[in-house]
């Protein structure tokens, strides 16, 4: 679906694309993390027609971002970082605009426009002034705004930004199905939780080039935070009998370790833990990609404890 | 219909300088025939000299297309210079990119809303223009060369508004700029000319081609057509074709920028 290969993009000095390769099949849903700068936002504005490669190419479903924008365009929804929408227009208004800036027309036009508002939950608020939304709504309602042509590709950048955990957890859960239905997607996000929670895939970006890549983000190595009540002498002698774990950090009654194995071994560490008479006041295995991404950028991986 | 066009007149019309505007438009335009009507009928001396219907006509007739130019110039960067840069400051921009409009498309429907409305002010301006056909000394010529005058300079005004909207980020250097841009074709020609006028002022008859130093000045434009002068139809050709041309470039300068002005997005 997508497939990027060399691509260079320079501002002034700065080069925001470095010779970065990407591919992404159909049906993927491919997470992109690193920090500030790394060069993601401008990816997927090329992936989206909006900004031009100074050199290497990036196709669509076979269409080229550059010379064949226009294909590309019906094929793609975007996202932006901040998505912006017409504040002094009604929902149902701001929805047909959409909807005839992407030619719908007829029967097509006024079905785009009612399963959009039923998508976004706002059918009942369709002559409701934009302004008068919610975050999580207006967010809401900008996904289904870039539904509204049936893109097969969706490029989403930083889209949980600034909304509250409901919205989150709702946000997750309408990507998810949006995949189901067979969409693509390419998401950018620093949300690393949200991401190895919905993404069959993520891949590392720093300084414009490609810098790693799960395979797959369901985890099958966990770094563990255990938290122990007294005597963590045993619990150190087990953890290290064990060939599933592997020792990162040891402080005081603070143990963290990466255990592979996916959350079954976790679940088995713990149990053989209680068994062994350590008493463990605190058990928070993580998922693999904070660690990955600790790994890949630096910095610590468990966070400081007061 | 251009969808541009149908949101920006929706969301154009909303505003509450939709109806103030056309309000305060109307009530400058009668100020001025009022104002001049009493200062030449009043003034000493003005029943012994019998102030004749048709100049007085064509006075007011020109105190109300000058002042008619004078207030949509000033209208025309608030509606097109913010045509653009708002989608940028609103973050909006980056939809209509992504869409399937073109930037022909989008631009012109931002000219065309633009456009429309100051259409709407200008008709609106026309019984007050009209009501000097009864004094005689204008007649229906005049007033469609007034009109057509007016038309073509604010619509090229308008065009470069645009284009240094899709060139700046924020509204106000694109308006600024404007501004400053009508000032200079206002200014620049005047002393242009008089300059000109000034190291040819020896010779003996003026040169053709003097004339036409005034052609980008918006007042000259309008008003040289007027009141039948043979001779003036050459400056005023062309007066109208330097605004023609600009309003041509502008045109393609903003094309390519909103074609390039994802980076802005």
């Amino acid at each position: 679906m997508i497939d990027a290969r060399d691509l260079v993009k320079r501002y002034g000095a700065l080069r925001a694309l470095d010779g970065l390769t990407l591919s992404v099949e159909r049906g993927e849903l491919v997470g992109l993390v690193g920090p500030n700068g790394a060069g993601k936002s401008t990816l997927i504005k090329i992936l989206a027609t909006l900004v031009h490669p100074d050199a290497g190419a990036a196709a669509i479903d076979g269409f080229d971002v550059v010379g064949a924008s226009g294909r590309v365009r019906a094929l793609v929804g975007y996202m932006p970082d901040v998505p912006g929408l017409y504040q002094d227009m009604r929902v149902r208004e701001l929805l047909e605009f959409f909807a005839d800036a992407f030619r719908l027309r007829g029967a097509r036009r006024r079905a785009a426009v009612e399963g959009a508002l039923a998508r976004a939950g706002l059918a009942d608020r369709a002559d409701t002034f934009v302004e008068a939304l919610s975050l999580g709504l207006k967010q809401r309602l900008f996904i289904a705004k870039t539904l509204l042509h049936a893109p097969r590709l969706l490029l989403l950048d930083e889209p949980a930004t600034g909304l509250d955990p409901l919205a989150r957890i709702e946000l997750r859960r309408l990507l998810r199905a949006l995949n189901g239905e067979g969409i693509t997607m390419l998401i950018s996000s620093h949300i690393l939780a949200d991401l190895e929670d919905i993404c069959s895939r993520v891949t590392f970006i720093a300084a414009g080039r490609l810098a790693g890549e799960s395979a797959a983000a369901t985890p099958r190595s966990l770094t563990c935070e255990i938290e122990l009540l007294g005597d963590s002498a045993r619990a150190l002698t087990l953890l290290r009998e064990r060939a599933d774990v592997r020792m990162v950090e040891s402080a005081g009654a603070r143990v963290a370790v990466e255990v592979t194995g996916g959350p079954e071994a976790a679940a088995a560490l713990l149990r053989d833990l209680v068994a062994a008479g350590c008493a463990v006041v605190r058990f928070d295995p993580r998922g693999g990609l904070e660690e990955r991404y600790r790994r890949a950028f630096g910095g610590a991986a468990m966070s400081p404890r007061p | 219909m251009n969808p541009m066009i149908r949101k920006e007149l929706r969301q154009r019309m909303r505003e509450r300088r939709a109806w103030l505007l056309p309000s305060l438009y109307l009530l400058v335009l009668g100020a001025v025939v009022i104002v001049f009507y009493m200062t030449v009928t009043t003034r000493p001396g003005s029943l012994e000299i019998a102030v004749q219907g048709a100049t007085l006509g064509q006075g007011i007739f020109l105190a109300v297309a000058y002042a008619q130019l004078s207030l949509l110039l000033l209208v025309a960067p608030v509606f097109s210079a913010g045509a653009v840069t708002i989608e940028k400051e609103q973050r909006t921009l980056a939809g209509l990119l992504t869409s399937l409009l073109g930037p022909a498309d989008i631009w012109w429907g931002k000219l065309a809303a633009a456009l429309l409305y100051q259409g709407l002010l200008l008709a609106s301006g026309l019984p007050v223009l009209a009501l000097t056909l009864a004094f005689g000394g204008i007649g229906p010529r005049e007033l469609g060369i007034a009109l057509a005058s007016t038309a073509i300079v604010v619509a090229a005004v308008s065009a470069a508004g645009l284009y240094f909207s899709c060139f700046f980020r924020r509204s106000v250097h694109a308006t600024s700029v404007t501004y400053a841009f009508i000032v200079a074709l206002t200014v620049v020609p005047l002393v242009a000319h008089a300059v000109l006028a000034s190291l040819v002022g020896r010779v003996a008859r003026e040169p053709t081609w003097l004339p036409y130093a005034m052609a980008p000045n918006p007042f000259y434009a309008l008003s040289v057509g007027l009141f039948g002068a043979a001779e003036r139809a050459g400056p005023w050709v062309g007066s109208l074709a330097f605004f023609s041309v600009l309003f041509a470039a502008a045109a393609v300068f903003a094309v390519r920028d909103i074609a390039r002005g994802g980076e802005q997005a």
